[in-house]
């Protein structure tokens, strides 16, 4: 039975030690432990698979993930920083720039500016060309020009009062419909996600005249085109403690971890150490300073239960992100396994 | 994917050269089973998965807005 128990815990368990980690790799493969059926079953792992969604506010998601590998979620992860496609612009055609920034920088800047256009209404722009169609380009302008307020006060030394229109914001982005994009987007509103970007700064006589295309790119090519602020995940905590703690040293214990971590009981008078919500704690191991407590203590993780932080820029919502990588890896899957058949056919 | 499967004896991959977009992945089946078999049930598995993930994700979000609606009202 210890035996048992002792393989449950370096099958499902992350063990963190004083001095390094312990079982982190997977090593549930068909064969490795006599006694347990590791071989790929579908239904057993849709029966132990679920999805809880934890918060949704605004461009923010968080979810847990259980029953899943850690080589599968880590590449949602990856897909959904790298491979998940947006739309920037990437050419930016300066007809007038009399501003301090220089060209480049300026383009640079522009690059960055996250685009609120649906991504999966456009397509690649074909390698090699140069002029860009409706159906792979966004045409934005931007020009402004700063002047002297002729009513300001005479003494004024604020910029807001002096001059008009100084500050670049990416408000002053406007679009330009190509072609025929007024009739294939009528009710489209194609601006940038945020309009107080601050660009440039201009004083009176400095102008800035440029036109920009925006195209379809992903993350993996230049990471203006990531779609996430971050994505990433944790594995679940899992405190244990191997006696049980009172007094003093539940206190010292209670201020080891994160707050809401460990709760104080009063049981017949003593004071009795509880955990209450691991999930919360960020593994500090302060507890690994303490003499008397490190090893009463079992700080390990769960293997296969993800905490999932999905942060999107606001191009799309964070859910339609998560779904968009999920696609994405069942397309690479389908590309590997026609290559397959065509090869095999040869 | 490929290594939950019991008639594979051997699974690796190595990047040849980081400059290079290359992955070596070599599969060794024990037995007399054609290598491209557990590939092909592995890409096959693969997809199941993704789908699963996919249409539970999709269902829990409903759910839990389902849920919001309500404790809005």
């Amino acid at each position: 039975m210890a035996a048992r128990r002792g393989t449950d815990e370096m099958r499902d368990r992350v063990v963190l030690g004083e001095f390094g980690v312990r079982n982190v790799h997977t090593t549930d493969f068909p064969g490795n432990y006599p006694g347990y059926e590791d071989a790929w079953d579908q239904r057993r792992f849709e029966e132990a698979f679920r999805v809880d969604v934890i918060r949704e506010e605004g461009d923010t998601l968080e979810f847990d993930m259980v029953g899943i590998d850690a080589a599968i979620a880590n590449a949602f992860r990856r897909i959904l920083l790298a491979e998940v496609p947006t739309m920037a612009v990437e050419k930016v055609f300066v007809y007038n720039n009399t501003s301090i920034v220089q060209d480049e920088i300026l383009a640079h800047r522009l690059g960055l500016i996250p685009i609120r256009a649906d991504p999966r209404l456009f397509e690649y722009r074909n390698q090699g060309d140069q002029e860009g169609t409706e159906i792979d380009t966004l045409q934005f302008q931007l020009k402004i020009k700063c002047k002297r307020n002729p009513q300001a006060a005479k003494e004024s030394s604020d910029p807001d009062e002096l001059y008009f229109n100084h500050k670049v914001y990416s408000k002053h982005m406007t679009w330009v419909p190509l072609g025929n994009q007024t009739d294939l987007f009528p009710d489209a509103d194609f601006r940038p996600v945020h309009d107080d970007i601050l660009i440039a700064l201009l004083r009176p006589g400095q102008e800035i005249d440029v036109l920009m295309h925006c195209v379809k790119g992903i993350g993996k090519d230049h990471a203006k085109f990531s779609p996430v602020a971050t994505a990433s995940y944790r594995l679940l905590p899992d405190i244990t403690l191997l006696q049980p703690i009172e007094d003093e040293a539940a206190e010292t214990l209670q201020k080891c971890f994160s707050p809401g971590v460990i709760e104080i009981q009063n049981i017949n008078g003593k004071k009795v150490a509880r955990v209450a919500n691991a999930r919360l704690d960020t593994f500090s191991r302060e507890i690994f300073r303490h003499e008397g407590l490190k090893n009463l203590v079992r700080l390990a993780r769960v293997r296969n239960h993800y905490i999932f932080s999905v942060e999107s820029t606001g191009i799309l919502p964070p859910d339609v992100l998560v779904s968009e990588a999920i696609k994405i890896l069942m397309g690479k899957c389908q590309r590997f396994l026609n290559e397959l058949d065509s090869v095999s056919m040869e | 994917m490929v290594m939950k499967n019991p008639d594979v004896e051997f699974c690796g991959y190595c990047i040849t050269h980081p400059s290079e977009s290359k992955i070596n992945f070599r599969i060794q089946t024990r037995g007399a089973l054609p290598a491209v078999e557990p590939f092909r049930k592995g890409l096959n598995d693969l997809m199941g998965v993704c789908q699963h993930v996919l249409s539970t994700f999709e269902r829990s979000m409903k759910e839990f807005r389902a849920q919001k609606e309500e404790e809005m009202q």
